[in-house]
């Protein structure tokens, strides 16, 4: 359960698992610590989407050196 | 006058003096601050971001007993309840045809265009530089709006391997951030 904080951070888990989930956050205090350090990171992965090409079918961002 | 209760159209019409209260307070505290994180993933859609922030502090308002925890905690988690509700607004938007275009091109144009582009730059050197496995799938998940099991399907691994290499994968891309100084 415990590394489901890092899906969980990023808004991703499927509807159970995130219910289930925000129940655990409630008594973990090792994940509620994970939390505080992560809940910023995705804002920096947001910038990746805001470089990215103006077209939908491109993917976010572009892997190729 | 807290704006939130306006816009709620007598939804807290049973609620007592207490808890409007309360909720008027969460608006104060976290409102602000709130819709200046949103906007960012909104792609600056003010109208969208302030109903983010409605819908993430009724959430809140709902589930008082958290209002207890330490402030740094109540804002972690209020951005992570706001973000769900982004996604979630950004997976029923690509569901049905666009009905303007996407704002990404004046993204590019505002003033801090170029602060932007470098710091995605460096946000990309950082995803490069983790292992395939990790870089994979934070990219099928969270940068293509797909959930946990929506990606395994796609990778052709279980659910519980993505979930576990996402946890390794984010906290190594948040330890690179940190050694550029852009994490916090």
């Amino acid at each position: 359960m415990h590394d489901e904080v890092a899906a969980y951070v990023l808004g991703v888990l499927d509807e159970d698992d995130h219910e289930a989930f925000e129940r655990h956050l409630d008594t973990c205090e090792r994940c509620q610590a994970e939390l505080v350090a992560l809940a910023e990171l995705p804002d920096q992965l947001d910038e990746l989407r805001h470089a990215s090409s103006t077209s939908d079918d491109d993917p976010p961002m572009s892997m190729s050196h | 006058m807290c704006p939130v209760l306006g816009h709620l159209d007598g939804r807290f019409e049973s609620a007592d003096a207490e808890a409007e209260h309360r909720i008027a307070v969460l608006y104060q505290e976290f409102g602000g601050p709130l819709l200046r994180h949103v906007r960012k993933s909104t792609g600056n859609d003010l109208q969208w971001a302030e109903d983010v922030v409605q819908e993430t502090i009724v959430r809140a308002w709902r589930n008082s007993a958290r209002l207890q925890w330490e402030p740094s905690l109540i804002w972690a988690w209020l951005l992570t309840v706001a973000r769900r509700i982004v996604i979630d607004g950004r997976r029923r938007r690509s569901a049905r045809p666009q009905e303007v275009e996407p704002p990404e091109v004046d993204m590019m144009s505002v003033p801090d265009g170029s602060e932007r582009a470098l710091s995605a730059m460096v946000v990309a050197d950082a995803l490069r530089s983790l292992s395939e496995e990790h870089r994979e799938v934070i990219e099928q998940t969270y940068l293509r709006d797909r959930t946990i099991s929506e990606a395994a399907e796609i990778l052709g691994i279980p659910p519980g391997t993505v979930k576990s290499r996402l946890y390794y994968g984010i906290r190594a891309l948040r330890e690179l951030l940190r050694d550029k100084g852009v994490a916090g």
